[in-house]
């Protein structure tokens, strides 16, 4: 009987012991804490320059393309424009 | 075409040739690091995108009072307008936003709203093409929710939480930064008058072929 009450205060001493020793321990380090973008670790790093270099071959397609559209567009109605003229005159004349 | 039409476009061709070497001469940002080169381009088509709405709603507005043709023919060119600079910006945002949040969208409010807007024009495009008898009428209030949107777009950032930059960010800007963004945006507003005189002008040939066709016909 004296073993086990023995054996219960070191246990009790022990689980108390160990909880101090934990509620000193700093606090687990939160996941969704900040960390600026140049601290990331290489390889979460992503690159800036595709993303760059992408972004300005896009505008430069873009507006090129846009350009050579509308372009497009007015000769195709510009020689409809003459042809009907032409019908007109010789309509005319005739 | 105006007379001027060509020697703009020269010099607006020279002006673009100029603005990459303004950017590259430009500081990196201290946070962003060279991604944020992506703003010389992103912010003057943003621009673009939002002037191009208030002329599509002004000039629908007059048509829709008014019923002048040439205000509806600048009010479809204006939409083209729309749809591609508001392309140009809502590529250019999330290959910038991917860096620099960490994200390639966010469903705040200035990247919702624009996105609405330029639904909006795709919408009068199509309302214009497929739409029939009476649909110029349909569109020109179309535009008006189009132009609507504008400053709520703009204003969007001041006044809701969101990772987009205000706009006091630009008034603020030093002079380093601001002298390529302004020339940028000087060699887009160019190029945006530019391209919506010759979209104008197709339309006004448009109509002339148009008008040819019922004179045969009668």
């Amino acid at each position: 009987m004296t073993l086990l009450r023995t054996l219960l205060v070191v246990v009790l001493a022990c689980a108390a012991d160990g909880a101090l020793v934990l509620a000193q321990q700093p606090p687990p380090q939160q996941q969704d804490e900040f960390v600026p973008i140049d601290e990331l670790p290489p390889q979460d790093q992503l690159p800036a320059a595709p993303l760059l270099v992408t972004a300005y071959s896009f505008v430069v397609l873009a507006l090129f393309a846009y350009v050579v559209s509308v372009a497009r567009r007015l000769t195709t109605v510009q020689r409809e424009l003459e042809r009907l003229e032409g019908d007109l005159k010789r309509g005319d004349s005739a | 075409m105006p007379k001027s039409f060509m020697p703009l476009a020269v010099v607006c061709g020279l002006m673009f040739a100029v603005s990459p070497i303004l950017i590259a001469d430009a500081p990196y940002e201290s946070t962003m690091g060279l991604v944020q080169k992506i703003f010389y381009v992103h912010l003057p088509s943003a621009w673009m995108f939002l002037l191009g709405a208030i002329v599509c709603g002004i000039a629908s507005v007059r048509f829709l009072f008014r019923g002048d043709p040439r205000q509806d023919r600048l009010a479809w060119a204006a939409a083209e307008l729309v749809v591609l600079f508001g392309v140009l910006t809502l590529v250019t945002g999330p290959l910038w936003a991917r860096k620099a949040w960490g994200v390639w969208w966010q469903w705040d409010v200035r990247l919702t709203a624009s996105l609405m807007g330029w639904m909006v024009a795709v919408a009068y495009l199509l309302l214009r093409k497929y739409g029939g008898p009476g649909s110029d009428k349909l569109a020109a209030g179309l535009a008006l929710f189009g132009m609507a949107n504008v400053p709520f777009i703009y204003i969007s950032v001041n006044y809701w939480r969101t990772i987009h930059p205000t706009t006091s960010v630009v008034p603020t800007l030093p002079t380093s930064f601001g002298v390529p963004l302004w020339f940028s945006a000087a060699t887009f507003l160019l190029l945006f008058l530019l391209l919506l005189r010759m979209r104008v002008r197709l339309e006004e040939q448009r109509a002339r072929v148009d008008a040819l066709y019922l004179s045969m016909d009668a």
